[in-house]
């Protein structure tokens, strides 16, 4: 190619010149396309990848020292690049110090405290939680990170969503099996539905609190008009978002806003949407097995109101608004005082306001003569 | 204001007096009154508890039950009231010791006819009523009527599951909608039309008192003083 070619040619070079620039912005290069190198993961697992590896404590537990690579290839830090002496912060030589720890339990409880180092706020948030509290209270068994979120193994904790509850089954076995007849955890299991709640939804994530206080117990229904008393939400179901609203005019609804904004600390036992509907079992109003379905409402009524009679449940007028085929007494009730409370606020006003006029203008009238 | 002028006048005048009220009669009315400002105050902040005004006056459950039952005393006072008001009145006239002045009749339509020209400047003089005029009439049944209303919805959420052994359930919530709306209509009614006309159009201590002055009765039961008295009721007027 000679110069003058060259010369030629320069303005096709600098077009594409251009557009290899132009096509370089849109192009993302992979920065951590591979797995980190781990250095010394592969050197840990020279010994710790033994499966017959194992320490006897000297409670006599047997604590197996086995780390298996296909365990370590499942967790968020191992494929960050974030290594063993991270987590084993007080290992950095072999042979390693010894283990000062009783059980294993006691090592477990030991251990998930480095999760303070990179997981702070969540960290701070557990300190504050019902499981802490029992921890504080001496339960060993109450759970740490660990026992949630597994160790070498630590992956998204909510995917799957269901594998949520799960988790929490671990522990909660009983109450996670009624969940999963609610209509809540069927549509959980069966369709991995992502609106339905997952035990984190209404207990939190971190900072679980303990959900039998007062405190709990009067700002739950603004826990299930979060999603109940959301229209869109609401309607992909065909339901209605009308239901916390209505409840909070009704008596139960007063009487528990009071309580939430003023006695926060006294127990009170109007009822809330769980009293009624089930705590972790709530199904289908049309479901036979429902409490609040027709045949079982009066029985739910006779919790707190244990000598009412079969009339008594039409006197809930169910979260519904005033209709005539539903609530003809109220409807009509309501129709005449639409009308009826300005007539007589009006015609008072009017009458007396014409009585004035007249006076006056008599007095005046009188005054003149 | 105008209250005490007539007050004045009554005792320049040295007027003689028609009696008006009898003692148990007023008594009746001192019972009503009283029970119906504390059912009104204890009852509002019961409508209202959503709002802070009402929070911050029962501030505590323990106030929320005190009002409650102060509420339910004065509601059976109220009750028991109504019945002896009822029963005493029904015995009274079929015995022919009570006339029935107090029943609404054509006349009163008539007079509230003319009163209503009369306003309207369409008539020059007030229409000549009876022992009880038009307006007092409806004072007196529209009371009548919203009492009784507000004493059977006030049972009925007082006591629903008893009364839902019998009755259909849909009546509790009616009840209750009825018994907050009514007491604000018939307060309204008090504080309007009432307090209007014992008050500020003249002060009417008649009920207190018992007795009407010539004067009051010339002008507000011209017909009565005639009834009474024999004599034109317009003729001293100046």
């Amino acid at each position: 190619m000679t110069m003058r070619n060259l010369q030629r040619q320069a303005p096709w070079l600098i077009l594409a010149g251009v557009i290899v620039l132009l096509f370089s912005f849109f192009t993302v290069f992979p920065v951590n396309a591979r797995p980190a190198a781990q250095e010394t993961e592969k050197y840990c697992l020279s010994c710790h990848g033994d499966s017959t590896l194992s320490m006897t404590l000297p409670s006599g537990e047997e604590v197996s020292l086995y780390v298996s690579q296909d365990e370590l290839d499942h967790s968020v830090h191992s494929n960050k690049g974030i290594e063993c002496e991270a987590c084993h912060n007080n290992i950095s030589t072999y042979p390693h110090p010894k283990i000062k720890y009783e059980t294993r339990r006691e090592l477990s409880l030991n251990y998930y405290q480095t999760c303070e180092k990179c997981h702070s706020t969540n960290y701070a948030k557990t300190q504050d939680s019902m499981h802490a509290q029992a921890a504080a209270e001496g339960n060993q068994d109450a759970p740490v990170c660990t026992d949630c979120h597994g160790h070498h193994d630590t992956s998204a904790p909510d995917e799957p969503r269901s594998l949520i509850s799960t988790t929490c089954s671990k522990c909660h076995t009983d109450i996670v099996d009624t969940y999963k007849k609610s209509v809540h955890g069927a549509a959980l299991l069966d369709e991995n539905n992502p609106d339905v709640p997952v035990c984190t939804d209404c207990h939190g994530v971190h900072n679980i609190q303990d959900p039998r206080t007062e405190a709990f117990r009067v700002q739950s229904p603004e826990l299930c008009a979060g999603c109940h008393a959301d229209k869109e939400l609401m309607d992909k179901y065909d339901l209605s978002s009308d239901v916390y609203s209505i409840y909070k005019r009704s008596w139960h609804g007063v009487d528990i806003s009071v309580y939430k904004a003023r006695w926060g600390a006294v127990w009170h036992d109007s009822a809330v949407c769980t009293d009624c509907h089930g705590v972790h079992d709530m199904r289908k109003t049309d479901d036979p097995l429902s409490k609040v379905n027709q045949k079982n409402l009066l029985s739910t009524c006779q919790q707190c109101h244990p000598t009412a009679g079969p009339n008594w449940t039409d006197a809930w007028t169910g979260h519904n608004e005033i209709s005539l085929e539903r609530t003809p007494f109220l409807f009509y009730v309501d129709k005449f005082y639409t009308s009826f409370t300005p007539f007589v606020l009006w015609a008072c006003i009017i009458y007396v306001a014409l009585q004035i006029i007249r006076s006056i203008v008599d007095r005046v009238r009188s005054t003149l003569s | 204001m105008s209250g005490k002028k007539t007050n004045n006048r009554a005792s320049a005048q040295q007027e003689k007096t028609f009696a008006r009220f009898p003692l148990g009669q007023r008594w009746e009315h001192a019972i009503l009154i009283l029970s119906t400002l504390t059912l009104l105050l204890t009852g509002l902040p019961q409508k209202y508890r959503d709002m802070s005004w009402s929070q911050d006056l029962l501030s505590t459950p323990e106030r929320l039950y005190l009002i409650r039952q102060i509420h339910h005393i004065a509601a059976v006072v109220l009750a028991m009231e109504a019945l002896y008001h009822i029963g005493r009145a029904i015995y009274l006239m079929s015995r022919r010791k009570l006339s029935a002045a107090m029943f609404p009749n054509m006349q009163d339509v008539r007079d509230a006819w003319a009163m209503l020209q009369y306003l309207l400047f369409l008539r020059k003089e007030k229409p000549a009523f009876g022992k009880y005029n038009f307006e007092q009439k409806v004072t007196y049944w529209f009371l009548f009527f919203g009492f009784a209303l507000m004493g059977i919805s006030g049972f009925i959420i007082w006591f629903p599951v008893q009364f839902t052994q019998f009755l259909p359930g849909g009546v509790v919530p009616a009840s209750k909608m009825a018994h907050s709306t009514e007491s604000v209509v018939a307060a309204i009614f008090i504080l309007v039309w009432h307090f209007y006309h014992v008050h500020i159009e003249r002060l009417n201590l008649s009920i207190f008192t018992g007795r009407l002055s010539e004067k009051e009765m010339r002008e507000f039961h011209a017909s009565e003083y005639e009834r009474l008295t024999g004599q034109a009721a317009a003729d001293k007027k100046e």
